[in-house]
């Protein structure tokens, strides 16, 4: 694994950071595996970390051995996404944007953030109101931004985009209808999608309840909001995905979210992963909320 | 149903059936996953959607979905209990798909009128499409650690509706629990003092 990733004999660094990055998002576990094994791991990635950094202070010349270099990745198929992806990096992690980069709200939009308690980001708090603690739907497109991996279906008519989180999915409307004028507001929206060129996958949403936020760090959003993706498959192996959120009754401007990098994972299914209530509301009482600071008396 | 079954059986509190009574402990109530069969038997629709290697099954409730893989691989030995289980199917002649299905955990209940299950329940469907607009269903479990013989329900008909698209119908916790507080408990008998 480690020596794959060597991309030439002077990135000893970059290769032990993508170590460190990789371990840090052990997405195929399920929640409440995945909160059991982040605080163990934090404990072993520290210590992995610095024995390497060790080792290679110790021994420079072994980590300045020429590694294979990896072949090209094939070129992408004509107009086709399937497959299970998954963003590099941190990319999927990270909210829709950098505080620096969301547009100034309108007042209505400011009630509404004031309103929020996340559990993330220069807000975060414990004790919040993040919709998501009681298992209410993520909604698009916050449940773009995470670090599980979703996968694309392609079907006579519609593209199937299905998300491992919330074991969610949207009908991507491919049959040349047009967005709907009054579409019921949802938690996922109505999609609609095309190509452009070859390689280019274009999709505009609209109808999405007002009750979701951005991303985990809040910033609220109006029934008014209509998001427009792109999904450039530049190679086989390769997507870059740029989303831009217009909502004139939230923000004074469009939101445009940095470009992100997807990668396929031929051999990987997408597992069962759902919001239960039930279990979400055990791990509040258990660990949640023995956390929170009392108020001091 | 056998000792294990029964004592599982008579610590649910259905809303429905011989049993039905309000202030009852069906997992549904709280938006847990309603889990594969008992989506199978709600008013609401599903959609099939045939791929090369999958038949995509949607259910309007709860908006779910599960994959039924056709490329010929075996139901997993060991498979990790899920909610809606893990599903392959072929085909019998032309017209018939035989889905069989196993890996579920024994959190869910068979209906609303409970009776449970346990996670080594196993799951043969048929669904005969007779003609255009028909399919015939039947659905048979297994499950000898909770039952005795297997349950087959009565055959049930489906019908082709070309023109409808499934909505979005996502159980919503908080919703769930504002019906409850707003309409369940007040509509429930207080105990006499």
């Amino acid at each position: 694994m480690f020596t794959t990733d060597v991309q030439s004999s002077s990135s000893a660094r970059f290769s032990l950071w993508v170590l460190v990055l990789a371990s840090t998002h052990p997405r195929r576990l399920k929640p409440a595996l995945l909160r059991k094994k982040f605080q163990r791991d934090f404990i072993q990635k520290c210590a992995l970390a610095t024995l390497i950094a060790f080792s290679f202070a110790a021994f420079p010349a072994a980590s300045q051995q020429q590694v294979t270099p990896k072949p090209a990745p094939a070129p992408a198929p004509t107009r086709d996404l399937s497959g299970l992806w998954h963003y590099e990096g941190t990319g999927g992690s990270e909210p829709i944007a950098p505080d620096n980069l969301i547009p100034p709200m309108t007042p209505w939009a400011q009630a509404k953030y004031d309103e929020e308690k996340p559990g993330y980001g220069r807000k975060r708090a414990p004790g919040g109101n993040d919709p998501i603690l009681q298992c209410d739907p993520m909604g698009f497109p916050r449940i773009m931004f995470l670090y599980t991996p979703f996968e694309f279906v392609q079907a006579p008519g519609r593209v199937i985009q299905f998300f491992e989180r919330e074991h969610e999915y949207r009908s991507i409307w491919t049959d040349g209808r047009s967005l709907p004028k009054d579409a019921d507001p949802t938690w996922y929206g109505y999609a609609i999608g095309h190509w452009e060129g070859d390689d280019t996958f274009v999709v505009e949403s609209a109808g999405f309840r007002d009750s979701t936020w951005l991303g985990s760090t809040g910033y609220p959003h109006s029934e008014d909001m209509r998001v427009t993706e792109r999904y450039h498959r530049v190679d086989h192996d390769t997507i870059l995905y740029d989303i831009t959120v217009t909502d004139p009754k939230a923000y004074t401007q469009p939101i445009v979210g940095p470009h992100r990098i997807m990668k396929l994972r031929p051999k990987d299914e997408l597992l069962e992963e759902i919001c239960v209530p039930s279990e979400e509301k055990s791990f509040a009482n258990r660990i949640a909320a023995p956390a929170v600071p009392k108020p001091s008396k | 149903m056998t000792p294990w079954a029964k004592a599982k059986f008579d610590a649910e509190k259905p809303g429905y059936g011989p049993r039905g009574a309000p202030g009852g402990n069906d997992p549904i109530l709280q938006c847990d996953p309603i889990g594969f069969p008992r989506i199978m038997f709600m008013p609401t629709p599903n959609e099939l959607v045939q791929l090369h290697d999958r038949v995509l099954q949607f259910w309007e409730r709860e908006h779910e979905w599960r994959p039924i893989w056709t490329d010929g691989r075996p139901l997993p030995t060991d498979a990790d209990p899920t909610w809606y289980g893990y599903a392959i199917g072929h085909w019998e002649g032309d017209d018939t798909l035989v889905v069989q299905s196993t890996g579920f955990n024994e959190k869910t209940w068979l209906g609303p009128t409970g009776f449970p299950h346990s996670e080594e329940m196993r799951v043969t469907e048929r669904y005969h499409r007779v003609d255009h607009d028909t399919i015939l269903y039947d659905i048979t479990v297994t499950d000898p650690m909770a039952y005795t013989k297997p349950i087959v329900a009565l055959q049930k008909i489906m019908k082709l509706r070309p023109h409808a698209e499934i909505e979005e119908q996502p159980c919503v916790w908080s919703q769930e629990n504002e019906f409850t507080q707003r309409i369940r408990n007040p509509a429930t008998p207080k105990a006499a003092k």
